[in-house]
């Protein structure tokens, strides 16, 4: 019916707002990104040549970059483990009926509805030494606790960790839950029959049956953890120093304070090629696991 | 549990083992290892979320205790107060409301018909737009920051309304088109062929068929996106200076009398503010955000 050319004129006229909108403001930009990291450009110094790939070859002998590297490697490893551990824990919770099962998702749904500028501004009182909530729980536990979590290099990274799980963990928990409801409950209750523990049921049933649903799930979450932004802006400002610097924020802080859009570009384009690098090989990965 | 059994001369006889704990007792635990972690992630996520609160209410001297009051002794709204006085609050608010609100009336506009399209009409060159938008998705922001802004700046567009606008549809179209679309492909096309035999135009098929069937689809992907949109931070802080939506605007509170850096008594004001219509939103539209995050990859 809907076969002839006069409908499928139609359809293109249909799809073109759509194309036109992400064009302009995703394809356009990348490429212009890609032409703009081979230029030296310095709009303070008013200089703008091109100069290859001397950008690129900075990127690895420029300190604040190695900074910038360690922390991301460290934030996107340490969160996606407490991802995938707390995440699934949560989500086996949130799949018990139970009475209040519905008030606990709702709430369950809070932190991942909320901005994260919030949370992250938060965070910075919620970290403070005398006033903030953290060491004020502590307490309850340890009166004589005292620690300024965001003063310290290691602290502070724990704190940009825990704050990142607080948000996103409850979120990633909900998806596992999606893969967790397709389980049939007949392979629970043939378990049950052959006498098998609630420990065993998880780890031979339960965890097997979702760890492919898990796998993709935690491909999109790493990409987002690399592009991690608002977090540490809020939260940290890449302090102490410059050690909680995402490469995110890097890359930002190059393109629109220090205004080396050329060398912000480049570091843009490596980012984005690693991206597209793990993401190919996890999405091969993901096709070769099969249960 | 079922009863083990005996091997005895070939028969299986079941023999009930001697009940050491009472049956209530056994019940009573597994109501307490039900209850204490759903309890558990309940205090994680409220407490903090009731702190922000209890500062909110706070006069801002008090706020420097040690410990934490968690029941406020003589609340107060005076943040609040100082906050529309002071940092325009009710502009940003209606500055805020009006720009995702136009965002989702023309991003939904536009994702409808694209999604229409892809799932009724079959064409390589579609195939080849339908691959396009996906692949578009795995751009980040960060890596089109500066050439966008710089793009925005030379079309006039950079801290305008328009400008914000068409950011905030780009933002969402690929997930909205991708959800509606899947809901299309569920619906036989015979439903609007039968429209078209019995006299109906296309576009009187498309509102008066199509559109009404994809009503709960429409709901669900509104509900999402108007979170998405709210909580969207990297493009108005980006690509507008002049005008403030809430959630940069947080950033960007007054210091008032305050040697810290961060003034908590108006950010943790200005915080729930922000977090207070979004705990009612997500509580009266619980399922269908289940939903509209189930069906599709929605950033978070």
């Amino acid at each position: 019916m809907y076969a002839s050319k006069r409908y499928l004129i139609i359809a293109w006229l249909f799809v073109l707002p759509a194309l036109l909108i992400r064009f302009f403001t995703t394809v356009y930009p990348i490429f212009e990104t890609f032409r703009v990291s081979f230029f030296n450009v310095n709009l303070l110094r008013g200089i703008n040549e091109f100069v290859g790939f001397q950008n690129y070859i900075n990127i690895f002998q420029d300190p604040k970059m190695i900074t910038s590297i360690k922390f991301t490697v460290i934030f996107v490893v340490g969160s996606m483990i407490g991802h995938i551990v707390l995440g699934v824990g949560l989500a086996v919770i949130l799949n018990v009926k139970m009475a209040g099962q519905k008030v606990l998702r709702t709430i369950v749904l809070l932190p991942w509805a909320m901005p994260m500028v919030v949370i992250a501004i938060a965070s910075k009182w919620a970290f403070n030494n005398d006033y903030g909530i953290v060491n004020d729980f502590i307490r309850w536990f340890n009166p004589g606790f005292n620690l300024d979590w965001l003063v310290h290099t290691e602290t502070a990274w724990l704190a940009v960790i825990a704050v990142d799980l607080w948000k996103d963990v409850p979120f990633f928990a909900i998806l596992v839950l999606a893969g967790l409801q397709f389980i049939s409950t007949d392979m629970y209750e043939a378990a049950k029959i052959d006498g098998a523990g609630p420990i065993q049921t998880f780890f031979k049933i339960t965890l097997p049956l979702i760890s492919k649903n898990i796998l993709i799930l935690s491909i999109f979450f790493t990409m987002w953890r690399l592009t991690s932004f608002d977090i540490v802006y809020a939260m940290t400002s890449g302090g102490p120093g410059e050690d909680t610097a995402l490469i995110a924020y890097r890359i930002t802080t190059e393109a629109f304070t220090n205004l080396n859009t050329g060398y912000a570009a480049s570091i843009a384009i490596v980012l984005f090629i690693v991206m597209a690098i793990l993401s190919g090989l996890s999405m091969y990965g993901a096709k070769k696991v099969n249960y | 549990m079922y009863p083990k059994t005996v091997k005895e001369k070939n028969y299986d006889i079941p023999v009930a083992e001697p009940r050491r704990v009472p049956l209530w007792a056994k019940k009573a635990l597994m109501q307490f290892f039900k209850w204490t972690p759903a309890l558990a992630v309940g205090f994680l996520i409220m407490f903090p979320l009731w702190w922000i609160f209890v500062s909110s209410i706070t006069p801002s001297g008090e706020l420097f205790s040690k410990p934490i009051k968690y029941w406020p002794e003589n609340p107060t709204l005076e943040s609040y107060r100082y906050l529309i006085e002071n940092a325009d609050l009710l502009k940003k608010v209606w500055d805020t409301l009006l720009i995702v609100g136009l965002s989702i009336l023309i991003g939904m506009v536009v994702s409808v018909l694209a999604a229409f399209s892809f799932a009724r009409f079959k064409s390589r060159g579609l195939s080849l737009a339908v691959a396009f938008l996906l692949g578009s998705m795995l751009i980040p922001d960060v890596v089109t920051a500066r050439p966008l802004y710089d793009f925005l700046r030379q079309v006039g567009l950079y801290d305008t309304y328009t400008g914000l606008i068409i950011l905030y549809i780009s933002s969402i179209i690929p997930f909205s088109i991708l959800i509606l679309q899947n809901f299309l492909n569920d619906i036989p096309a015979s439903i609007e062929e039968a429209a078209l035999i019995d006299g109906c135009g296309f576009f009187q098929s498309l509102f008066y068929v199509t559109l009404p069937i994809l009503k709960p689809a429409i709901a669900t992907v509104c509900i999402v996106n108007f979170i998405l949109c709210l909580n969207n931070f990297f493009t108005p802080l980006f690509y507008s200076n002049g005008i403030s939506v809430l959630s940069t605007a947080i950033t960007q509170l007054p210091l008032r009398d305050n040697m810290y850096a961060v003034p908590w008594d108006l950010v943790s004001a200005m915080g729930f503010i922000i977090i207070l219509p979004i705990i009612i939103f997500v509580s009266i539209f619980q399922r269908q955000i289940m939903e509209g995050i189930m069906s599709g990859g929605v950033k978070g």
